[in-house]
């Protein structure tokens, strides 16, 4: 059988395993060990003597990817990030942002769901956690627009569809996992999170305006702060800013020069700061020790798929399967755009089934060479290329597409997660109930991709200056 | 898919077998974490050195490099113990009872096998690196400050065998549960409401 034919059918034995329910991490493991195991193996001829042989060489090439992939500086951004997301409740930051958003920002038609979507998008600046960001705001911010007479449906889906705007803005860890996987920079991606992010947050807040202008009664506004109440309620809020600047610096100077060091540091200085406003704020051990334990959990999960993707890819390697792939993708007689258009509409369907870092980490392995094929190759100039960017620049911009689309998902029935989050934090709500009141920002969501496909400078304007 | 999962006990030997593995697996997912605050204050040091007192903090990224294993590997059998491994249940969700438990059953035998190879495949990337006969007992060192390499490679075989403890602790529970239709010490799927619930629990008071 040639090295391709066990590709694909190994390819199709994970499939089963993951459907199956085998956990993401351990089903690629095992297919790509499985795959090694019969590639070595049919390079003897099936020799009943060799199969022992094609066994030890494959386990001893497996057994070195979980050391030799995880042990490397970049990665070590992940576990940083995480930490911040879950020092910051500790800190009372997101009591902080909301007061602060509140102020400043509820005297526009329909202020306090607008206020909600900017907290939202200022907290995750040091979470990058779409789920947790919902879980938190559907206890501080529903029960302050229910007061004032908003539909509930309509406030619990500000909510959750502000939770997902934490996966774009740094510090974002599924933006540094799609860097480590296509191997391209993981600052220039974090930058590029950013204009899209609060682009995304932007067109939240114009929708709800809008709505709150056009059904009378929709949401009132809040008004009567004084300029010196908005100015009192910024010192609280500011680590958020701090965490903000002191990662982009560390990942490009604004001011011109060198860059203040790695995103690592950054990540570690930011999440230092939170850490010192939490003990500011009273934080015990016990609760330290449950920040890191919960720290310690979400990196563990998100480095063991990582290896367990990793010893797959070892696999397709041998198996020559991503090349071919793009192969059969350039010679397609379709439009590359119309080509880039399905791919993203598959991810639409298959993150309505599954978790977003499990699915890109299996699909990307194939799919982004294909797409880096499809824009005219890895090194290919601006001028030559199908989309009209350079090879790195559309690495870029097909991870911000792949990732917002990812958090699409997390609003989208039948498993929208951040909306089961909002319903199970709030006892008169029922899934049905949030999944109303979301569509507003999945109908905005279907358009900022539409832009960002459109427009792709949105994007990439940001990492073109670093 | 599935993060969050419940866990039942009793007073069977199996439980208490459960039980027992937690704890340990606990102190290796605190020293994982501990393992990430170290990484932070290492990096202030590193900042502060370099732009404070102008002397870097010498082998920076070889102390990052050791610390990785011990963040990335120490809980992965607590991770698989609270089910926090991802998964995708919606079809393995459908099923009940018997049928749920013997597919669970079957999936983690697979699992077990793939992690006894891998156990002897790290084992022998840990040897490679080891030398009784070598200075600090290390036939390879990193880059900057020539930190030995095998105490890190060294972690992953010992993290691998502690989940293989675990996955037979989970083999043996859902062919208990197969046979009684009890499930005992093995994570159930919780459905995404419930997991919302624990989610939502989780953070309770900290907002």
């Amino acid at each position: 059988m040639e090295p391709i034919e066990i590709g694909l059918w190994v390819t199709g034995g994970l499939l089963v395993f993951v459907l199956l329910g085998m956990r993401v991490a351990f089903a690629a493991g095992l297919a790509g060990l499985i795959g090694l195991v019969w590639i070595f193996w049919s390079k003897k001829g099936y020799a009943p003597d060799d199969f022992g042989w094609a066994l030890t060489v494959a386990a001893k090439t497996a057994g070195q990817v979980p050391h030799s992939k995880i042990s490397s500086q970049a990665l070590s951004l992940i576990p940083t990030f995480i930490l911040i997301g879950y020092l910051a409740y500790y800190a009372g930051l997101t009591k902080a942002l909301f007061e602060a958003a509140k102020r400043w920002f509820a005297w526009v038609p329909g202020g306090l769901a607008v206020s909600t979507v900017f907290a939202t998008a200022g907290f995750a600046a040091v979470s990058g956690a779409s789920v947790a960001t919902s879980a938190v705001f559907a206890r501080i911010a529903i029960p302050e627009m229910l007061k004032i007479g908003y539909n509930k449906q309509f406030a619990a889906g500000v909510v959750a569809a502000g939770g997902t705007l934490a996966s774009l803005i740094p510090p974002s860890a599924i933006l540094v996992i799609y860097a480590i996987i296509v191997e391209q920079d993981v600052g220039k991606l974090l930058l590029a999170g950013f204009v899209p992010g609060a682009f995304s947050a932007l067109i939240y807040g114009i929708i709800i305006v809008g709505l709150a202008l056009s059904i009378p009664n929709f949401g009132p506004r809040v008004t009567g702060f004084t300029w010196k109440e908005r100015f009192a309620s910024l010192p609280p809020a500011l680590p958020i800013i701090f965490v903000v600047v002191t990662i982009i610096c560390f990942v490009y100077n604004p001011f011109g020069g060198d860059a203040w060091g790695t995103p690592t540091e950054g990540g570690a200085i930011g999440a230092f700061v939170v850490f010192l406003m939490a003990v500011y704020k009273g934080m015990r051990w016990s609760e330290l020790r449950d920040a890191l334990i919960e720290t310690a959990k979400l990196s563990v999960m998100i480095f063991t798929i990582i290896w367990g993707v990793l010893i797959y890819v070892r696999f397709l390697g041998f198996a020559n399967l991503p090349s071919a792939f793009s192969d059969w993708i350039t010679s397609l007689s379709y439009s590359p755009w119309m080509i880039l258009v399905c791919i993203l509409l598959a991810y639409a369907v298959l993150g309505m089934f599954m978790d977003a870092i499990g699915m890109l980490l299996l699909t990307l392995p194939v799919v982004y060479p294909a797409v880096m094929a499809l824009n005219g190759g890895e090194f290919v100039t601006a001028a030559d290329s199908t989309f009209g960017m350079s090879g790195p620049m559309c690495a870029i911009w097909f991870g911000i597409l792949v990732v917002k689309m990812a958090e699409f998902c997390l609003i989208t029935p039948p498993i929208g997660l951040n909306c089961f989050v909002v319903a199970g934090v709030r006892d008169d709500l029922t899934v049905q109930d949030v999944f109303k009141g979301v569509t507003p920002f999945f109908i905005a969501d279907a358009v900022t991709i539409a832009l960002l496909v459109a427009f792709p400078q949105i994007v990439l304007w940001l990492p073109s200056l670093a | 898919m599935a993060t969050a999962s419940l866990v039942l006990s009793d007073d069977s030997t199996l439980s208490r077998l459960d039980r027992g593995l937690l704890r340990l697996e606990v102190r290796l997912a605190l020293l994982s974490g501990l393992a990430v605050f170290a990484l932070m204050i290492l990096a202030v040091f590193s900042v502060g050195g370099r732009n404070i007192l102008q002397s870097p903090l010498p082998g920076y990224v070889d102390w990052i490099e050791q610390a990785m294993p011990l963040i990335a590997f120490m809980g992965i059998s607590y991770v698989m113990r609270e089910g926090g491994h991802i998964r995708m249940d919606i079809l393995v969700g459908q099923l009940r009872g018997r049928a749920l438990y013997v597919v669970e059953m079957i999936t983690t035998m697979a699992v077990l096998v793939l992690m006894l190879l891998l156990l002897w495949g790290s084992w022998e990337h840990f040897v490679r690196s080891f030398d009784f006969n070598a200075p600090m007992w290390s036939s390879d060192s990193s880059m900057d400050i020539g930190l030995p390499i095998w105490p890190a490679k060294l972690l992953v075989p010992v993290a691998f065998a502690v989940l293989c403890l675990r996955l037979c602790l989970q083999i043996w529970g859902f062919g208990r549960a197969a046979v009684t239709g009890q499930a005992i010490g093995v994570p159930l799927i919780a459905d995404a409401a419930q997991q919302a619930a624990m989610e939502a629990e989780q953070l309770g008071g900290h907002d």
